[in-house]
């Protein structure tokens, strides 16, 4: 008797247990998210290293700010202009060049949108870049076995472009308000001027050079305009061999099981 | 993504070190000026050959280019930017000749640290022939390149 009301105790008690926990599973299976909002939002932003690097006094003002617009959760339209004012001088000469540019282009976030969700993007712009400037040499000097020679280079105005690579990464700090950071790789198709007195400095590219890099700070401002609901990628879990494969697989079964079901690594 | 955030201070510094250095003036280590570059060649021989004893001086300067130097190979003759023609003498193993250049003019970037020089273009040398035999222009455009723009025979 006692025998048999302790089986049927137990029997009782794996039932419940097996309830409780087919019950919980089941509670998980609903939390995990199988998608995620993401507000599409257009951004206002602006350069500061531009203005920094005026105020420390380098003879170089860029002036720089860009409006872009989610098409998607990883894909946003970009438009930017800006205007650079520069001035150079050494013992042998001294140049100016000054003049507004544009860019378009697109930038690419290579974050997951459970991970982005809307506040944080990272990844890379692709731009073509135009550039329309005044430059000038109002004097140089020349020294050689014949003595010393005195010229100038009239200020002529000319049309350059390029196009440039931004690897970079932003978040938003406050409620529509973010920051981020910039590389900025940059690459001349045509200069504007012929080769031997290309400008020395190209209005939104920099130092005139075949490429170019720099560093862009900024700050934006972000105005939601749609929601989407963007789907996530689950994971597949992976299904335990059948017996007979691993009768099939034989010595090395040991081995593969070691990492076989762990899940794959993504990333975030 | 904490993680990432947390770093973002430590690459905006190395970025900003990497602005800093990128805006420190650099130094000129390029050759600034552009001469004709002239090597010696024996007619004899049709062998390059350095002479024993070189003189160049620019007619109407008092200071010489080189004076009785021994093997120069090749001779560099710096041309007056402010004209569009130059003669020298030349004074080779002890012989006179006088060599003039015609050409034109064009101003060249080198780089931003260098700034500016003058190229040209090379459209005609004369010369007397005492020890001179014949002067061959082999590169029209004078550059800071080092190639060999005329062979002198002599």
């Amino acid at each position: 008797m006692s025998r048999t009301s302790l089986f049927i105790t137990n029997l009782l008690l794996f039932i419940l247990l097996s309830a409780a926990c087919s019950v919980v599973q089941g509670q998980n299976r609903r939390e995990i998210q199988d998608s995620v909002d993401i507000p599409l939002k257009i951004r206002a932003g602006i350069d500061v290293t531009g203005p920094a690097i005026w105020f420390a006094g380098k003879n170089i003002l860029n002036a720089e700010g860009y409006i872009s617009a989610d098409i998607n959760e990883k894909i946003a339209l970009f438009v930017g202009t800006g205007y650079s004012d520069y001035k150079y001088s050494q013992y042998n000469y001294e140049y100016f060049s000054r003049g507004f540019f544009f860019k378009a282009g697109v930038d690419l976030n290579i974050l997951q949108p459970e991970v982005s969700t809307g506040r944080y993007w990272a990844g890379v712009g692709i731009r073509y870049g135009l550039s329309s400037f005044t430059s000038g040499t109002p004097s140089f000097t020349h020294e050689n076995y014949w003595g010393i020679t005195s010229s100038s280079l009239e200020s002529d105005k000319s049309w350059g472009h390029y196009v440039e690579l931004s690897p970079g990464f932003r978040a938003e700090l406050f409620k529509n308000f973010s920051i981020g950071w910039s590389l900025s790789l940059r690459k001349l198709l045509y200069p504007g001027t012929r080769s031997d007195i290309r400008p020395l400095w190209f209005p939104g590219y920099g130092s005139g050079g075949s490429v170019s890099a720099g560093v862009c700070y900024y700050l934006s401002w972000n105005i939601p305009y749609k929601k989407i609901r963007v789907a996530i990628k689950q994971e597949e879990p992976e299904e335990p061999p059948d017996e007979e494969d691993i009768q099939n697989q034989g010595i090395n079964t040991n081995s593969q099981s070691l990492g076989g079901n762990r899940p794959a690594t993504r990333f975030r | 993504m904490r993680s990432i955030i947390n770093r973002i201070p430590g690459v905006l510094f190395v970025c900003t070190l990497f602005l800093a250095a990128s805006c420190t003036p650099g130094s000129c280590f390029e050759e600034t000026t552009a001469d004709v570059k002239a090597s010696f060649y024996l007619s004899s021989t049709g062998k390059p050959t350095a002479p024993d004893s070189l003189t160049l001086y620019g007619i109407g300067k008092d200071t010489t280019r080189y004076n009785k130097a021994s093997r120069v190979q090749p001779a560099l003759i710096p041309l007056d930017a402010s004209a569009e023609s130059c003669s020298f003498v030349i004074r080779i193993n002890g012989v006179n000749d006088t060599i003039s250049f015609r050409y034109s003019t064009f101003v060249h970037l080198i780089s931003k640290e260098c700034g500016y020089t003058y190229y040209h273009n090379l459209d005609d040398v004369l010369s007397t022939k005492h020890i001179i035999d014949t002067i061959e222009i082999k590169l029209r455009t004078i550059t800071i390149l080092n190639e060999p723009n005329i062979f002198i025979y002599y």
